[in-house]
């Protein structure tokens, strides 16, 4: 991949990310900032290494794209920003949520879906590329686990990682969120085209 | 009091349509997690109006819009989705619904597409 088809890359899951950021500022009713400081096509074991230690605590929501760019999409929160999430989102006051209830996981695994469909439609929209999201899948449990597990279950394991680190801020604390796109080089090629022209 | 069916895989959001539907005078008659139950379950209620989802295990939300037209041509069904792609509007339109909200909505947009809908013959 050239310097020019990864900066358009890059600037495609800026605008995607945007419009994640703002429905999430929606759904929670505080004013989100969002910066992008990373984003790398990574091996996997390397992308799983820049999320965090292999035993730390996440939550993994992922969910197939379906359509013209076939892939996979990932959101993952360490349990620290999950809980946040629950509570901004849910409404309640700051360090209610201290584990995952079936309601909570339900709260988790709907706020990805929301952040994936904003992202997914974005790019539609922009390429004029047909990508739907499935239903979102969730694991709670180790960073190593979750991702390879998701991974593992769509196919992906020998090729790159797309990895977008993404720092999700509210005013007073922060949610620190990992984004990763999976796709084959043949579709990354279809996007590029999409794209660039 | 206006009778409402909410269908969506995920507990929370049929939780918050609940929550915004019951506090401006509609009864929940029934909540359902796919299309295939949406259909069952609106034969046996026949509810004033549907919220449907599109993206739902088993049978989608725009599967579960058609196979309710077919039973009731005159079913008023508005979408609440996380896709907000114009194919998807396009596709829920042309399979019957009525009107298309993208999620994450205000509590005034679900509020005004469910009287909007219902104000139409």
């Amino acid at each position: 991949m050239d310097d020019i088809q990864l900066d358009a890359l890059r600037e495609t899951c800026n605008i995607g990310l945007g419009h994640a950021s703002t429905a999430l500022a929606a759904m929670t009713g505080k004013k989100i900032d969002m910066a992008v400081p990373r984003a790398s096509f990574l091996p996997l074991e390397e992308a799983v290494s820049l999320g965090g230690e292999p035993e730390k605590e996440v939550s993994c929501i992922n969910m197939s794209i379906t359509g013209d760019i076939p892939g996979l999409v990932i959101f993952m929160f360490d349990a620290p920003s999950t809980f946040m999430l629950v509570d901004m989102v849910s409404g309640l006051p700051e360090g209610t949520t201290g584990e995952l209830d079936e309601m909570s996981k339900s709260v988790i695994r709907e706020t990805g879906n929301i952040l994936s469909g904003s992202f997914i439609s974005a790019i539609g929209n922009l390429t004029g590329l047909k990508m739907y999201t499935e239903v979102p899948e969730l694991a709670f449990d180790m960073l190593c686990a979750t991702l390879c597990s998701a991974l593992t279950q769509h196919n992906y394991t020998d090729d790159q990682l797309l990895l977008i680190e993404t720092i999700i801020g509210e005013i007073d604390r922060q949610i620190k969120g990992y984004f990763f796109f999976m796709t084959s080089p043949e579709n990354l090629e279809k996007l590029f085209k999409a794209l660039l022209f | 009091m206006r009778r409402i069916l909410i269908v969506d895989d995920a507990a929370f959001m049929r939780m918050m349509i609940k929550n915004i539907v019951v506090k401006n005078s509609y009864e929940v008659v029934g909540e359902a997690e796919n299309g295939a139950v949406a259909y069952e379950l609106y034969k046996e209620l026949k509810p004033d109006v549907v919220t449907m989802d599109i993206t739902m295990p088993e049978v989608n939300g725009i599967e579960g819009i058609k196979k309710i037209r077919e039973f009731d041509p005159k079913a008023k069904i508005i979408v609440c989705s996380a896709m907000g792609q114009e194919a998807i509007v396009m596709e829920a339109i042309q399979a019957g619904a009525k009107d298309f909200i993208v999620k994450p909505f205000q509590q005034e947009r679900i509020l005004q597409a469910l009287e909007r809908v219902q104000a139409r013959a």
